[in-house]
């Protein structure tokens, strides 16, 4: 009766889906694009510079960074993996190696090593919890403090600095008064949109945390689509880590804290259910760019960090519960 | 003894689901300190009327009596207070607590205001002795094996003091030995003056241990009658009932060469040394009580269990399955049992569903080509007449007949040898039924092999060329078309007739 | 029983010995009282904390905001001092931890929001009322000599929080294995269907272990802003990992329904044990990481591929 809210097992998930309907799917769907729109206006009427190019470009750069971990993290939840806790370990790899190795092998080889690293990182959180079936929460916790560990001891646990400039001068170059850090996460998310709802890897993702079982009995490789996710996570994060290294010529083995907790509520915000099965890119992105103006108006309306704070998280829960009420009466209603 | 001599009647009982009327009617009185056994056919609606009893359903036309007493059960908590327990067969146990605990888990004694587990550890102990179960009361209950936790879950009810006492299939997964330790539990439990129910498909047991027995048929109370004035074969007479009249019309169809061959198969557990073939063009019924083993034996054909001895031949040639994967190769398919739980992604719409185990076939460089999708999901529909037929529509909001019709395609968009039903018509619609079956006699027609499993004996007649019937794990030889008939089906399966 | 069973099953005690005996053999003065003593008072905010997570992994739930609550209860504790006095505002704190527990029982319970959300969701809340607060500024208490008192060492041995720490796990171990709460607690975990139709209530038990473990982050809390003096709304950032990490070891089950309090007082002087034996080696703080999370999965691993139990039947579900 209870709704068990951690729970591991992959069981029927069919009580979840045979509410949804039309109506429901309309509300929470609409239902953030309405949110977007009054942050728009609210922000237009509330302040002049909300509503220029130069404050767009702000929110869009600042939205990069955390945005392509965001595509990473839609996997994870949409096939059922609860949460991938060792994104800052691998945001740190990909910062910290990007920078450290660019002496030892160049800029490029090392931004492609600092990414494969943390894609091999993905792969062993991956492992554990496809294969050998530890919970989702344990495994990218352990994963990450060893990975942010073994990272710290590669280059003696100190702030890394770049040594090239010319990469942070690509990094923040812009093309069209697009900043390249805000295209390439663009390119990520239509990658992740269109590997997620075209390929069939992104089907046998849904199906897998649809109904574990079924997609089992349907020939779908449930533990390699489980484990992949979280591949696809590390690679994101690496990605991610590198362009926040190379953007900030420095790194700090912490320089990635508090970006998994980011990218879960632009995602649970945007209306992928945490119990997996459903959801998509464009609407966690859709959640990331609500809470994205959400904060850009606080910023400029002067409020303080912590009630942003205070904001942003009665924002999640709410969203959640709101989700978790409109699913039940539509349930009621058919 | 009591004062009152009927413990239970139960007077008009319906109960109405959406399009389906489950029980009508019935009437049934239960004495005090006699054990009353309820049978009938799988879907004849003793479980519902159990889960009336049980407090789980509201009747919706008819009136209980507990020891004379009107009584009306919203919820189960309100039958416990009256003293009714039931031994479910989905056993309602904690894993992790220990033996003791889970008998008297939500009543548990108290001693200074702490669980008194002495106390509870010494009277668990002596119930199981009663029971004849050599079970440590201090063991953890996830570590007891199925047949000791239905045992426990008999104490569990017994240690409650009930009035009335309700036991779903007890035996089912109990050997000999422990049926015989719980008819004398039961026979101890009549003399302190306990009412029994007791529902069961074996009627052998039943004849052993009722004093009056209920017989149900398509949710109407066929009769009750003394248990010493009765026999097996009228039992099944009156459970069968009706005359076999041709409501499945069967398609000809040309009989080939053997397709699937399976080889003194087992599991070391739930179906020992089973062998049978499966030739081109031709329907196999596998059938049996529930708990005989024909679930369990088709998912270790079709690679999601595992077995330890035997082997499977596809084409005569053996073949090493050990996932659905390996088994959608070798060109089995198979539906299951359980449409909820191993049938459908509810979250996927219709044609994501069909083209689920041939993805990969119908992509280029990783990505789903759309219009073979469509095509394929567009032609199931159809031809099955799906409905709605938009195969976009989530399939979760489909009705059960068409979810079925769904599944089906998505196991024929494998292009199998070898097709596997398990129930593939229960809990649909009559339409939705006759459909099916259209589809099937189409499939068999055109020379794919398919194995039915199904509880419904009528079914069984009606479309399938021989049929296997299991019992306890084992298989009986397949009894040719000719030599079917209700009867001797409900022999085998009840063990009346030796295999 | 088999001998691989057996270890595994008191695997915790077969490391914290291990640990034990290789930091006394290769650090020297490791085995002394005083470091003991140490020790178990940096293991004791941990450990307080990780009661409250002990009794929520049972009921099948999880609070990622403990580390929130701590630092918000402090704060409590400590901004309060000047108005109502040191003792009251103790009180004050804690019982804004319990504030903050039911508050995600109440999203969770009543509200239906998976623990994991909803306590990400509060842990973000609790942590900017904190910055909110304080202005993003550490708070100076009103008794530096408060203290020093609190971390007198008595007993050669035990400082006021590591003997409250070590107190209330033995407290819980009895509460777990011997009260009908205790036990009910196990069953909502472990089944929470069968509870419930048992009479169990699994929504106030979960709703209450929230209440719990709230509590509990809240009394750490506060200690730890008597001790230091100081009330800070940075306090208790990381702990969420090492918490979880103690429990874990100690052979709780993230998935409900197993564990104990014993076995999470091994898992945190495990913890203890390692990192005080790697400083006194000056081991970096990194490599500690490293080792910590090493020995977290290896056992989560152990657990899961030595698990004791029967085969289970998929029979045993197949309704009639």
């Amino acid at each position: 009766m209870t709704d068990v809210p951690i729970q591991m097992q992959q069981g029927t998930a069919n009580e979840r889906f045979r509410s949804g309907g039309p109506l429901f799917d309309l509300l929470s769907r609409g239902g953030l694009a309405i949110a977007i729109l009054a942050v728009l206006i609210y922000g237009s009427l509330a302040s002049p510079v909300f509503f220029t190019a130069g404050n767009f470009v702000n929110v869009l750069t600042s939205m990069a960074i955390v945005g392509i971990v965001v595509v990473g993290m839609t996997f994870v939840l949409v096939v059922g993996g609860l949460a991938d806790l060792s994104v800052p370990a691998t945001i740190a790899c990909g910062a910290i190696l990007s920078l450290a190795l660019q002496p030892v092998i160049g800029p490029v080889p090392a931004f492609a090593a600092a990414i494969a690293l943390a894609g091999f990182c993905g792969l062993m959180s991956g492992l554990l919890i496809g294969y050998v079936g530890i919970n989702p929460i344990v495994a990218t916790l352990g994963v990450g403090t060893i990975v942010l560990g073994i990272v710290q001891a590669a280059v003696g646990g100190v702030i890394v600095y770049g040594t090239n400039p010319d990469t942070a001068a690509l990094v923040k170059s812009r093309l069209f008064g697009i900043p390249a850090i805000v295209l390439i996460f663009m390119a990520v998310a239509v990658v992740g949109h269109f590997a997620l709802s075209r390929s069939y890897w992104g089907r046998w993702t849904i199906a897998t945390g649809g109904n574990y079982a079924a997609a089992e009995a349907s020939a779908v490789p449930v533990r390699a689509v489980k484990a992949g996710a979280f591949v696809i996570t590390g690679l994101c994060a690496g990605l991610s880590g590198a362009l926040l290294g190379l953007t900030l010529q420095s790194a700090r083995p912490l320089v990635g804290t508090g970006y998994e907790f980011s990218a879960i509520t632009a995602v649970v915000v945007g209306g992928v259910s945490i119990m997996g099965g459903f959801g998509s890119v464009p609407r966690a992105i859709a959640g990331l760019v609500f809470v994205q103006l959400l904060t850009n108006v606080m910023v400029l309306q002067g409020v303080r960090t912590p009630v942003q704070g205070f904001a942003l998280g009665l924002l999640i829960a709410i969203a959640v519960a709101l989700d978790v009420a409109l699913r039940r009466r539509a349930g009621g209603a058919l | 003894m009591s004062a009152v001599a009927t413990a239970l009647r139960m007077r008009g009982i319906s109960k109405t689901f959406p399009g389906v009327k489950a029980l009508s009617n019935v009437n049934l009185t239960v004495d005090f300190g006699r054990v009353h056994a309820i049978v009938g056919e799988n879907g004849a609606g003793k479980s519902t009327l159990m889960k009336v009893l049980s407090g789980t359903y509201l009747p919706t036309t008819g009136t209980t009596d507990i020891a004379g007493v009107e009584v009306r059960m919203r919820k189960p908590a309100d039958a416990q207070r009256l003293g009714i327990r039931m031994v479910h067969q989905e056993l309602n146990l904690v894993p992790d607590l220990t033996v003791a605990e889970n008998v008297y888990l939500g009543r548990m004694p108290r001693k200074w205001g702490l669980a008194d587990k002495a106390k509870m550890v010494r009277d668990a102990a002596a119930i199981l002795d009663e029971l004849g179960a050599a079970i440590d009361p201090k063991a953890r209950l996830g570590d007891l094996s199925i047949s000791q936790q239905q045992l426990v879950e008999i104490a569990k009810a017994y240690a409650a003091g009930p009035r009335i006492i309700v036991l779903d299939e007890p035996t089912s997964s109990l050997s000999e030995h422990e049926t015989a330790a719980l008819f004398r539990i039961l026979r101890k439990m009549k003399q302190e003056g306990i009412a029994i129910v007791y529902i069961s498909h074996r009627l052998k047991e039943v004849l052993e241990i009722a004093d009056d027995v209920t017989i149900l048929r398509d949710g109407s109370m066929i009769d009750t009658r003394p248990a010493d004035g009765i026999t097996a074969a009228e039992m099944i007479r009156l459970m069968v009932g009706r005359e076999v009249t041709n409501v499945f019309p069967k398609t000809p169809s040309e009989i080939g060469a053997p397709v699937l061959k399976v080889a003194g198969l087992g599991d070391g557990y739930n179906f020992r040394d089973v062998s049978f073939e499966v030739r081109a063009g031709e329907i196999l019924g596998l059938t049996g009580l529930v708990g005989a083993g024909r679930t369990e034996l088709a998912r270790a054909v079709f690679g999601m269990a595992r077995v330890t001895e035997g082997r499977v031949e596809i084409g005569g040639k053996p073949v090493a399955i050990n996932s659905p994967a390996a088994a959608v190769r070798a060109g089995i398919a198979y539906v299951p049992e359980d449409r909820k739980d191993d049938g459908i992604v509810p979250s996927l719409s219709v044609r994501e569903n069909i083209s689920l185990p041939v993805l990969r076939k119908l992509s280029r460089f990783g990505r789903v080509s759309m219009s073979a999708d469509r095509k394929l999901a567009e032609s199931y529909t159809k031809d099955f007449s799906i409905v709605p037929p938009d195969p976009e529509r989530r399939i979760s909001l489909l009705s059960g007949g068409n979810q079925q019709k769904a599944v089906i395609s998505k196991w024929l968009s494998t292009n199998p040898s070898v097709l596997i039903l398990d129930e593939p018509t229960r809990g649909v619609d009559v339409g939705a039924k006759a459909e099916i079956h259209r589809i099937i006699g189409e499939l068999v027609a055109g020379g794919m092999a398919v194995v039915m499993i199904s509880s419904e004996l009528s079914e069984v007649l009606g479309v399938c060329d021989r049929v296997v019937v299991m019992r306890d794990g084992h298989a009986s030889a397949p009894v040719e078309r000719a030599a079917l008939s209700e009867a001797r089906i409900m022999a085998l399966a009840t063990g009346e007739e030796a295999a | 029983m088999t001998v691989l069973v057996r270890l595994v099953r008191y695997r915790v005690a077969v490391i914290l010995g291990l640990t034990l005996l290789i930091a006394s053999l290769t650090v020297s003065g490791f085995p002394s009282v005083t470091t003991l003593g140490l020790g178990l008072d940096r293991s004791a905010t941990i450990g307080i904390i990780a009661i409250g997570m002990t009794v929520l992994l049972i009921a099948r739930q999880i609070d990622l905001s403990v580390g929130s609550t701590f630092a918000l209860a402090g704060i409590t504790a400590i901004m309060l001092q000047p108005v109502i006095g040191i003792w009251p505002a103790a009180l004050a704190g804690v019982l804004a931890g319990a504030a903050a527990g039911a508050f995600n029982g109440l999203l969770s319970v009543v509200f239906r929001v998976n623990a994991l959300v909803a306590t990400l969701a509060t842990m973000l809340i609790f942590r900017s009322v904190a910055h909110w607060l304080t202005d993003s500024q550490p708070v100076p208490g009103t008794d530096i000599m408060l203290s020093l008192a609190l971390s007198t060492v008595h007993l050669e041995i035990f400082t006021l929080r590591s003997a409250l720490f070590v107190g209330s796990i033995l407290l819980l171990h009895f509460w777990l294995t011997r009260t009908v709460a205790g036990r009910n607690l196990f069953a909502v975990g472990s089944n929470a269907d069968a509870a419930e139709a048992s009479g169990i209530a699994p929504g106030r038990t979960v709703f209450l272990a929230f209440v719990f473990a709230g509590t509990l982050a809240g009394v750490a809390g506060v200690l730890q802003s008597l001790t230091t003096n100081t009330g800070s709304p940075v306090f208790g950032a990381e702990l969420i990992v090492t918490v979880i990490a103690a429990v874990v070891v100690g052979g709780t089950r993230i998935e409900g329904g197993r564990g104990s309090a014993l076995g999470t007082l091994g898992g945190v002087l495990t913890i203890a044990a390692l990192t005080t034996a790697m400083e006194f080696q000056s081991v970096p703080a990194y490599i500690q990481q490293v080792v910590v999370g090493l020995i977290l999965i290896l056992l989560v691993v152990l657990d899961r591929t030595v698990r004791p139990g029967p085969r289970t039947h998929a029979a045993a579900g197949v309704p009639g």
